[in-house]
């Protein structure tokens, strides 16, 4: 068993249940906090930022629940050690929060994951995430095999990495990006690039390697139902599916 | 010539609210603010015809929760603060009327009703408005 897992929900995230499913099924033990719980978060071993859109994207994506009491226990939770999965809208939370690339200081943030370009539209596209640092870099990607293929759907209208040139020359030197986009057979070019990110960023992690921010959704190619090389058994969790990374997760928190 | 139009909500602004809220939560002395999408295209020498065109096409106007105003500067007043994206990936125009520009506009009132000076917009662009890795912050000149 690990150690307790907490799914943060703020209001307007609406990727809650699937995120604590897969985690249960990849032996986590984990549970919904919701914001008005936000005094219990001392209890958990780890958190996770799910999915959706918390304060419906108020001012920036991820803005304003970086500044939300829940998070004055993830920011703590962080500086401590304690592994902290943002995913999605909980990448662009945990970025707003300045936790990765954790180039700067709390709350203070050197980057964002933005607008889609070269259109700011929405993109609704499977994808591969490329694991692009040694896997020992991060604890979370600890248990992955160098160079490791995550499928995911990416589903956003903000997950392109902006920064300064400065600032993403300090995310390659410090080796902050953890995944970048690739097609099926691992290559990386710009075509696998879905939304014009910056470095063909998907994922990145902080210094001390216990923050990880990515912006596709594994949960979404999880189990057998929704991986889209679909097998019978639909409750299984496909052995190709996006669960590897929350089983690297959970082996983390244990 | 170019010409600033704000476009604002005359029904309660949720953003704003959420805005105040945590800005307040983060010591930023703000009673309350209004927020606009102020967007600058060319007046094509007719801001009459500008502002119809706006109005009968419902990309960035709707007449049922939408105030449109027409600006006389391209600079931010007393107590405004203008968030602008680093990049514009953005464009559209309207027929002729090509946009140029695009920021958000904040104006943050004190508990006497009155702007807030320019030191107060500065902290609240740092600790909530702006992310300087995609946004610049502009203020009314200091001697203006």
């Amino acid at each position: 068993m690990s150690g307790r897992i907490a799914v943060l929900v703020f209001p307007g995230t609406n990727s809650e249940d699937e995120t604590v499913r897969l985690l249960r099924d990849c032996g986590g033990d984990a549970e919904l906090v919701h914001w008005s719980e936000a005094q219990h978060l001392a209890e958990y071993d780890a958190f996770v930022l799910s999915g959706g859109f918390a304060y419906e994207d108020r001012v920036r994506a991820g803005a304003i629940a970086a500044h939300d009491r829940m998070m004055d226990h993830v920011v703590a939770a962080a500086a401590k050690g304690k592994p902290v999965f943002g995913i999605c809208n909980g990448a662009q939370i945990l970025l707003e929060a300045g936790l990765v690339p954790g180039t700067g200081p709390t709350r203070k943030p050197t980057a964002a994951f933005t607008k889609n370009a070269p259109e700011p539209h929405f993109v609704c596209r499977h994808v591969h995430l490329k694991l692009a640092v040694e896997p020992s870099r991060s604890a979370i990607t600890a248990a992955l095999p160098p160079g490791t293929l995550v499928p995911a759907w990416a589903a956003h209208v903000e997950g392109r990495l902006a920064a300064t040139q400065e600032h993403l020359d300090e995310i390659v030197a410090g080796d902050h990006l953890a995944f970048v986009y690739a097609h099926p057979d691992g290559r990386v070019d710009a075509a696998a690039i879905p939304n014009g990110s910056a470095l063909g960023c998907a994922g990145l992690v902080n210094r001390a390697g216990n923050v990880l921010a990515i912006m596709p959704h594994p949960e979404r190619d999880g189990w057998n139902f929704n991986h889209l090389e679909r097998r019978e058994g639909n409750d299984a969790l496909a052995p190709s599916g996006g669960a590897s990374i929350f089983r690297s997760f959970v082996q983390a928190v244990a | 010539m170019r010409r600033g139009v704000a476009i604002s909500l005359k029904i309660p602004d949720n953003t704003a609210y959420t805005a105040l809220v945590a800005l307040r939560r983060l010591d930023v002395a703000v009673e309350h603010i209004e927020r606009s999408d102020i967007y600058f295209f060319d007046d094509g020498g007719d801001v009459e015809m500008l502002k119809q065109r706006i109005e009968s096409d419902e990309r960035i106007f709707n007449p049922n929760k939408h105030r449109l105003a027409i600006l006389d500067s391209e600079k931010p007043g007393p107590g405004e603060l203008w968030i602008e994206p680093l990049c514009h990936p953005e464009r559209f125009d309207y027929a002729q009327h090509r946009l140029h520009r695009r920021v958000t506009g904040w104006r943050l009132y004190d508990a006497k009703n009155r702007p807030v000076g320019h030191s107060v917009l500065a902290v609240a662009a740092e600790r909530l408005l702006c992310n300087p890795a995609i946004d610049r912050p502009i203020m009314e000149d200091r001697a203006g």
